[in-house]
């Protein structure tokens, strides 16, 4: 079976979100919860890049034999890739606060099941006094 | 043809490190599926963006992760 790149490209950044939404949904560990909002992003980075390309075109830098009219057929799309640029690095640091708060839940319960996170503590706070 | 092999590697090393018992081999598995994400913008004519995510998604974000599991736990579960 011939697949043409783009959609290719495209069923792997479908992929990549079903997983990570999976993952964040139904696995109960929170590290591994962050780690498919993580695969989710990377999707859609994917998702962004994957529509600027261009089948048999060229990168979009300009050299100085290049004509402009041939360039500006030929080059791929590069406000998309611009773009991205940008969202990679706040998912990076939305990433380090999702950790750094697992980190001091963990510190405070001991635990990095959401089930035992989520349980309800009132009775306990009752029979410590 | 280097396209698709790596669109592969991408989905099924996502698909591994999920089903890891040690969180470890999942921080190296989500490393792997980054850079090979990398690879595919590289082929989708975006260099740029492709050096951006070889170094934060392959590279600093697996270690805030691996950071994370040595000040918790390591085993899942």
């Amino acid at each position: 079976m011939i697949m043409d790149l783009q959609l290719a490209s495209l069923l792997t950044c479908g992929f990549l979100m079903i997983i990570g939404m999976f993952a964040a949904i139904f696995i109960d560990n929170v590290i591994k919860k962050v780690i498919g909002i993580a695969f989710i992003e990377e999707g859609v980075n994917l998702f962004i890049v994957t529509i600027g390309y261009k089948a048999g075109g060229v990168v979009p830098i300009i050299l100085p034999e290049m004509d402009p009219s041939w360039f500006a057929s030929n080059a791929a799309y590069p406000l998309p890739f611009g773009l991205v640029l940008t969202s990679i690095v706040i998912g990076a640091s939305t990433l380090a606060i999702m950790l750094a708060l697992i980190m001091i839940l963990y510190k405070k319960y001991g635990t990095l099941s959401a089930k035992e996170l989520l349980k309800d503590r009132s009775k306990e706070a009752v029979a410590d006094e | 043809m280097l396209g698709y092999l790596f669109m592969i590697f991408a989905v099924v090393s996502a698909i591994l490190a999920l089903v890891q018992r040690d969180l470890l081999k999942a921080v190296i598995l989500t490393g792997v599926s980054g850079a090979s994400v990398a690879f595919i913008f590289q082929i989708l004519l975006a260099p740029d963006v492709a050096l951006t995510q070889a170094i934060i998604v392959a590279a600093i974000e697996p270690a805030f992760i691996a950071l994370t599991v040595k000040k918790t736990t390591r085993e899942d579960v």
